[in-house]
């Protein structure tokens, strides 16, 4: 039996490291290379869920924007979750995923939404406070992720999955 | 939808364009019924990783591009990167009963379109690094600013502390030295009291030569120290050596002698307090390690120079240990004698403020000869002080989890902090550590910076963002202001540095535990 596939966008200003956090989630691997993405990228996994069927998530690895336009509306449609993507070490960046957040609300209405906040692993360098995320997880999930690491990656696509799922 | 209309062509013409078209576009066409069945596929399969001959996969993978959107409506998804890396513009078109899917190729635009975008970002990233660097540096100037003020001020009532306790502990000891000599004196022939105050005596003198040296030992090496040049009466300072030490050695049946050679008319000028120190400490020794034999004090100014030379018949100093003489708290010359082991070490420190030389020669047990020479000057530097060390607190009963990866340091601070009177959890890794902080609410955390995986700092900042309001103390083998800086910002209340210094980390540990929960809220957390 096919799993059922749920398509997800990675959204998040440029250099945020939403390409890292794919490779990361379904190759396992990490590049510290930065590479730009053009358009979008796609890939998938399959998720196991305890107690459930597998659940395949579609990858949408969307060009970093810090604002939405006509074509990031275009790979967004269809989609059913939106994992929201910030550099713990540019706060200016976490302010682009939330108004990502708030852009997308009017195409997608009922996604299941989370934010995962990269590179745990210079946290030393990073901007955003804790506090902010304390306030930040009254509204939403949110992950502190390292796609160096690994750190809470696969956690952020789990809790997706898992909320996709009921 | 209306079709666009072409000039009307001949039809070989129209043949070719279409021909070059296909061909530059290397367009990929399939087909499928609208339950996705593949009825036909045509062009450069192989270019976009399908395989013709066993479509299955290729046709899922593109299947799940299309997840949540219609094939009854026209779809357009340019520049989409396909699992072999090759990058193209995917096409829906519906046709009746069927629809198409037209793959052209992007690749060459998508790298063209990567060049520029990768340029511009990478400009933007580091314009945004060098913005943030700046602002550091910026702080790092006030903050640089703001510690000189501290330290001047500091440095300002150092000096006043100094002054004032080398003046409170002379005046008593030199009335100490004033009775003791005159009660000497009136002691005739009372053999018992004789001994009494040959005792108070050399006790008094050590004292005299521990305070000054601890006084002295209390001015940090990093900084120059603040000469105080004056006019010194050489006659005085012999007969006050003299004075001092004559009756410590004949007390121990020792011959002693100060000699005093003046070839100079120039006035000496030093400072007296260091020049007395440095014979004090040298003398001092001098009779505490010589049992049998005779203690010199040969001084001479001349040439605008002041020697001193400081013999003695004693237990000498090993070879091994002549590189260490001159270093503090050590007696290894002299292993099992009592004393600080400051006293060569602030002499070999004084002779070098007052830009002099010292030298020794020793055999053990034949004795040794320690030699100062002195220009005479008018140098002036500036010291600063030493932290005040906190007192003890004791902490029955309060709980504290260590997460630290090092056994030997886990163990360590686990016998500490017991001692102190926590209850101690360790923990030996940095998540467990978020875990195990969460469910137990310990009053204090004490966690490593450098754990091996989820580092201190990421693990203190997971806690902090999830509403964590203990107290947490992180320990880092980083002395820097800048990790000290990066431990506070992820939440930490306090950083130490290894090696641990006992006396800080217990003032310190008080004081978080002392804080406990007391951060605001309830400090309920979410895992």
């Amino acid at each position: 039996m096919n799993a059922v596939a749920h398509k997800l966008c990675m959204l998040g200003d440029f250099g945020v490291g939403k390409t890292s956090l794919v490779a990361r989630f379904v190759h396992s691997t990490f590049s510290e290379k930065y590479l730009t993405t053009v358009g979008v990228k796609v890939d998938s996994k399959e998720v196991a869920l305890p107690g459930r069927a597998p659940m395949k998530l579609v990858v949408w690895d969307i060009a970093g924007r810090s604002q939405l336009d006509s074509l990031n509306m275009t790979y967004l449609r269809g989609a059913s979750a939106l994992l929201l993507v910030a550099d713990g070490t540019r706060e200016r960046s976490l302010h682009a995923a939330l108004n990502l957040l708030m852009q997308s609300r009017t195409l997608l209405p009922d996604a299941t939404i989370a934010l995962a906040v990269n590179k745990l692993d210079l946290v030393e360098q990073w901007e955003v406070a804790p506090a902010a995320l304390a306030e930040l997880r009254r509204s939403l999930p949110v992950h502190e992720t390292s796609a160096r690491s690994g750190a809470g990656v696969e956690a952020a696509f789990a809790d997706i999955a898992t909320r996709l799922a009921q | 939808m209306t079709s666009p209309s072409f000039p009307s062509v001949p039809s070989r013409v129209s043949t070719y364009l279409c021909e070059l078209f296909w061909q530059r576009v290397r367009a990929l066409l399939l087909t499928f019924d609208a339950g996705w069945r593949l009825r036909d596929i045509r062009g450069d399969a192989i270019y976009y990783g399908v395989d013709g001959s066993n479509p299955g996969q290729s046709v899922q993978m593109l299947r799940d591009l299309f997840i949540g959107l219609s094939i009854d409506e026209p779809q357009d998804l340019p520049f989409v990167e396909l699992p072999n890396g090759t990058s193209a513009h995917l096409h829906l078109i519906p046709d009746r009963d069927a629809f198409h899917v037209l793959l052209l190729d992007a690749a060459a635009e998508r790298d063209r379109q990567r060049a520029t975008q990768q340029l511009g970002n990478e400009q933007a990233l580091a314009s945004q690094a060098k913005s943030k660097a700046i602002g550091q540096l910026k702080q790092i100037r006030t903050e640089l600013e703001r510690q000189h003020a501290k330290l001047e001020e500091a440095h300002a009532l150092k000096n006043a502390l100094i002054a004032t306790l080398s003046h409170e502990f002379r005046t008593p000891l030199t009335s100490i030295f004033g009775y003791l000599q005159l009660a000497d004196r009136r002691a005739h022939g009372d053999a018992s009291l004789h001994e009494a105050l040959h005792a108070v005596r050399r006790n008094a003198t050590y004292l005299f030569t521990l305070a000054e040296n601890l006084l002295e030992y209390g001015r940090s090496d990093g900084a120059a120290p603040l000469l105080n040049p004056t006019p010194v009466d050489l006659d005085a300072l012999a007969a006050d050596l003299d004075a001092m030490f004559r009756p410590l050695a004949e007390e121990k049946g020792l011959d002693f002698r100060v000699s005093l050679t003046i070839d100079d008319v120039e006035q000496p000028v030093f400072d007296e307090i260091r020049l007395r120190q440095i014979l004090v400490n040298l003398l001092s020794n001098a009779v505490r390690y010589t049992r049998h034999g005779e203690i010199a004090a040969e001084i001479v100014w001349r040439g605008g120079e002041l020697s001193a030379v400081v013999s003695d018949t004693g237990i000498g100093i090993a070879a091994a240990h002549r590189d260490t003489v001159f270093m503090p708290f050590n007696r290894g010359g002299h292993a099992g004698r009592k004393g600080a082991g400051l006293g060569l070490s602030i002499v070999r420190r004084m002779v070098d403020q007052m830009r002099g030389t010292l030298a020794f020669e020793s055999e053990v047990g034949r004795g040794s000869a320690f030699r100062v020479t002195l220009p005479c000057g008018r140098e002036r530097a500036a010291a600063h002080a030493d932290d005040a060390i906190a007192p003890r607190f004791w902490l029955q009963g309060r709980s504290i989890l260590v997460a630290d990866d090092d056994t030997d340091i886990a163990h360590l601070l686990e016998a500490l902090l017991g001692d102190l009177g926590f209850r101690v959890r360790v923990v030996g890794d940095a998540q467990s550590a978020v875990v195990e902080a969460i469910a137990g609410r310990p009053d204090v955390l004490l966690i490593d910076v450098e754990l091996s995986g989820l580092s201190g700092n990421a693990a203190v900042y997971k806690l902090r963002s999830r509403g964590y309001k203990g107290r947490i103390v992180t320990l880092s083998a980083t002395a820097t202001s800048e990790a000290r800086e990066a431990a506070l910002r992820a939440g930490a209340d306090h950083y130490l540095t290894k090696p641990l210094n006992v006396e800080q980390f217990v003032h310190v540990m008080q004081q978080a535990a002392s804080a406990g929960w007391n951060g605001g809220g309830d400090g309920s957390v979410g895992a």
